[in-house]
């Protein structure tokens, strides 16, 4: 006919394990070869580049402090998602879920500036979770309830989170002693995180995302509860047909995926900030960033926590490329879009195969 | 292990994390320990090297655009300077490029640029004290940490008897960015000019709760011009309102604008009346020969404010530098009068300049910002005889009387 060979895709029966490993890793470095494409034709050496970067982001204790820093949001959150995920679930809105998580913590430690550390700490994270929960479940119900396609509705909630924040800094929540500027007042020392030595790293928020990374992975793979959110995620009606809830499977994903980013929300600003302040000044974005987190680990939350670090390198090293390099800041944007849609590509090679057809087998 | 183990195993551990986070030590008086690499040496140097972190990017053209080209005349003023910058740094992230500024580019000055950099660099101040940092729009003080601001209230006034003049409906709108002091000032002084000329005319305002958000400001104008207004005066980082003002020039509907921080003339020839145009160089030059020459060293920023008006050169009237009004309105502004009680009875377009003459004298003979001045609700805020100090103008939270918008509380 056209006188073209056809390529079909196909699904694999299988992935072997092999590839369910190296298939990020090549994504990856085909990404950073892309990206040396793109330098090389600013003029600049990509080897010179990718050094900067690395130095930037691993090769100095300050440098590394500062990935550690941002890879604690994108931790939690990208653990959080490789759960929705695995749930076939298109949580897109974790960053509202983390407004809302900072928003209640703020909440309580405004309300309560007198209590003692050991009391409000613990109640901004307990808190901050639910909040973040609460927000994460709200998709979930019209998901299960009227099939409301979730990546609508977890996006637009982000809007309405960063509205809400908007109208309690600019409004009720505004500090009085802060000149009329859209702050909150300063959270009592005792609602402020310890940071470590003079690092900006408040181990707290820290540990609790390691610890947590573990507890689901064990709960992924050493409980029935995991075997089905597996099953309910690759194929529903089988859950079904096997008796599984598949409400009651996605409120408890989207519970642990929002109340994770709930906690994020909480670590930004009990250990960064130390008050509420407008959307764009408690995070840059981690809640969409941890979405490329919870894919590079291939939705392992012990990987996310290494991937979250990569992640927050590349932000950190990232500076590099203005800096150092005199490159413009929206650079690192082109950057991070490439390695997304790189992932994402290689994952979909890795799960389907290309076969060329011949004209006369159709 | 069976599936209730695993969920003590859990809830266990879940409890240890908390204990962490409850345990850890309350926090000591801080000390500052400083990573190695901060030994730099800090000598009365031959060379001084100043950095700057902007919150846009610099081809905005709008804020960020005006601070790039203060920096670009200081480099080309001083041989002994050199500069380096970061742009469209997110207000969340500036904690770690004023640290990488100090540590690893060896910074002696560091401008921050965003009233929403304030919390960070009176942080870095602290922990860097042989450093000198200068934030912009802001109130925080430290030794070595001082404040500057060109600030355009009393252009905007003067945009203000332009746009209470050349209003046909008498319903004047105002695209805002945030809902902060600077803003609010802004409007206030728009609103004063526009009552001057107008008392019955009327100032709206849409809030962007954005910097740099063209689309929304196309959209906020919109709005405005639907309900009814014929002139728009704004707050945002591109010159979309005054593009806005063009179209609808062009397709018949005269929409009077004025262009805001980057000369926006040629964005809308024909809408364009004026604007507030800015030279942030000559502030960059007065501090950084100072803190070259050790006039400024880290002890003495404590009080150090710029407060650069009209009549330090720091904010200017116009929508191109070199031509305060588009001469196509000159005729308008001139067949409009008013009468004041010390000038008589004056045309707006000769009030104008009498006004300018006036704030640029060196007792500045007139401020906009003088009593008797009333609320939205009628309250008297400033009394007869009166001026607004500066404390006052710096946290200013209400509209004047005339203003028909509201400021989210």
């Amino acid at each position: 006919m056209n006188g073209f060979p056809a390529l079909e895709v196909e699904k694999r029966r299988t992935v072997p394990r092999w590839l369910q490993f190296i298939a990020p890793i090549i994504s990856l470095v085909l990404a950073l070869v892309a990206i040396g494409i793109i330098f090389q034709a600013l003029g600049i050496d990509p080897l010179f580049a990718y050094e900067e970067i690395f130095n930037g982001a691993f090769g100095s204790s300050y440098g590394f402090s500062e990935t550690v820093v941002k890879s604690i949001p994108l931790m939690l959150t990208g653990i959080g998602l490789t759960l929705a995920f695995r749930a076939r679930f298109w949580n897109i809105g974790a960053e509202g879920q983390l407004l809302i998580g900072a928003t209640c913590a703020t909440g309580l430690a405004l309300a309560f500036p007198d209590w003692p550390r050991w009391l409000i700490m613990p109640l901004m994270f307990i808190i901050g979770f639910i909040g973040g929960a609460l927000w994460g479940i709200i998709p979930a119900l019209l998901k299960a309830r009227w099939r409301v396609d979730e990546v609508i509705t977890s996006l637009m909630l982000v809007y309405i989170a960063s509205n809400l924040v908007n109208y309690l800094v600019y409004g009720p929540w505004k500090g009085p002693e802060e000149m009329g500027f859209p702050y909150t007042s300063k959270f009592s020392e005792a609602a402020q995180l310890p940071r470590l030595s003079w690092t900006r790293i408040h181990y707290p928020t820290l540990i609790i995302g390691i610890v947590i990374a573990v507890v689901i992975y064990l709960l992924l793979t050493r409980t029935k509860w995991g075997y089905e959110i597996r099953v309910t995620g690759e194929n529903p009606s089988a859950a079904r047909y096997a008796g599984m809830s598949y409400l009651k499977t996605l409120l408890l994903v989207m519970i642990i995926s929002g109340g994770l980013a709930g906690l994020a929300g909480v670590g930004e600003v009990a250990g960064i900030h130390f008050r509420l302040r407008y959307p764009e000044g408690i995070s840059p974005g981690y809640g969409f960033t941890a979405i490329i987190v919870a894919w590079l680990a291939r939705l392992n939350p012990i990987g996310a926590v290494l991937t979250s670090l990569l992640l927050g390198g590349l932000l950190v090293g990232g500076d590099a490329i203005q800096i150092s390099l005199g490159l413009p800041g929206a650079t690192i944007f082109v950057f991070n879009g490439t390695i997304l849609l790189f992932v994402l590509g290689g994952d979909l090679f890795a799960r389907y195969r290309i076969r060329v057809k011949s004209k006369t087998e159709g | 292990m069976s599936d209730k183990k695993i969920w003590h195993v859990i809830a266990l551990s879940l409890i240890l994390v908390m204990l962490t986070a409850a345990c850890a030590p309350e926090p000591v008086v801080e000390t500052v320990i400083v990573p190695e690499e901060v030994e730099v040496e800090k000598e009365v140097a031959p060379t001084m090297k100043a950095c700057f972190i902007y919150v846009g990017p610099i081809g905005d053209y709008g804020w960020t655009h005006a601070h790039n080209e203060g920096r670009l005349y200081v480099e080309e003023q001083f041989d002994w300077l050199e500069t380096a910058y970061a742009e469209s740094v997110v207000e969340a992230d500036v904690d770690r490029f004023l640290d990488r500024f100090v540590v690893e580019e060896a910074c002696d000055v560091v401008f921050t640029t965003s009233f929403g950099f304030m919390d960070g660099t009176l942080a870095a101040a602290q922990k860097y004290p042989d450093t000198l940092f200068f934030h912009c729009s802001g109130f925080m003080r430290a030794p070595n940490l001082g404040n500057y601001m060109a600030d355009f209230y009393q252009v905007y006034y003067l945009n203000g008897l332009m746009a209470g003049a050349l209003s046909q409906t008498g319903k004047i709108g105002y695209v805002g960015a945030h809902p902060i002091p600077e803003v609010v000032r802004h409007i206030n002084a728009f609103t004063l000019g526009v009552q001057e000329v107008n008392p019955d005319a009327t100032v709206d305002v849409r809030w962007l709760f954005s910097w740099y958000d063209p689309a929304a400001a196309r959209e906020a104008s919109e709005a405005l011009i639907a309900a009814g207004v014929d002139t728009l005066a704004f707050t945002e980082d591109s010159p979309a309102v005054v593009e806005v003002g063009q179209e609808y020039t062009e397709a018949g509907t005269p929409i009077y604008t004025f262009s805001h921080y980057s000369p926006m003339g040629d964005f809308g020839p024909d809408s364009a009346v004026s604007g507030q145009l800015v030279d942030w160089g000559i502030i960059y030059e007065d501090v950084l020969m100072k803190a070259y020459l050790g006039v400024y060293d880290n002890s003495n920023l404590q009080d150090i404010d710029y407060w650069y008006l009209m009549r330090e050169g720091g904010a200017i009237l116009g929508a191109r530098f070199d031509e305060p009004i588009n001469p196509i309105f000159e005729d308008d502004l001139k067949a409009v009068t008013v009468t004041d009680a010390f000038l008589g009875e004056i045309s707006v377009y000769d009030l104008i300049f009498t006004r300018i003459d006036q704030m640029k004298d060196p007792a500045m003979l007139f401020d906009p910002f003088s009593g008797p001045i009333y609320d939205q609700d009628g309250n008297l805020m400033i009394e007869a005889g009166q001026r607004a100090s500066y404390g006052e103008l710096l946290s200013i939270d209400w509209f004047v009387e005339g203003n028909i918008g509201s400021i989210p509380r």
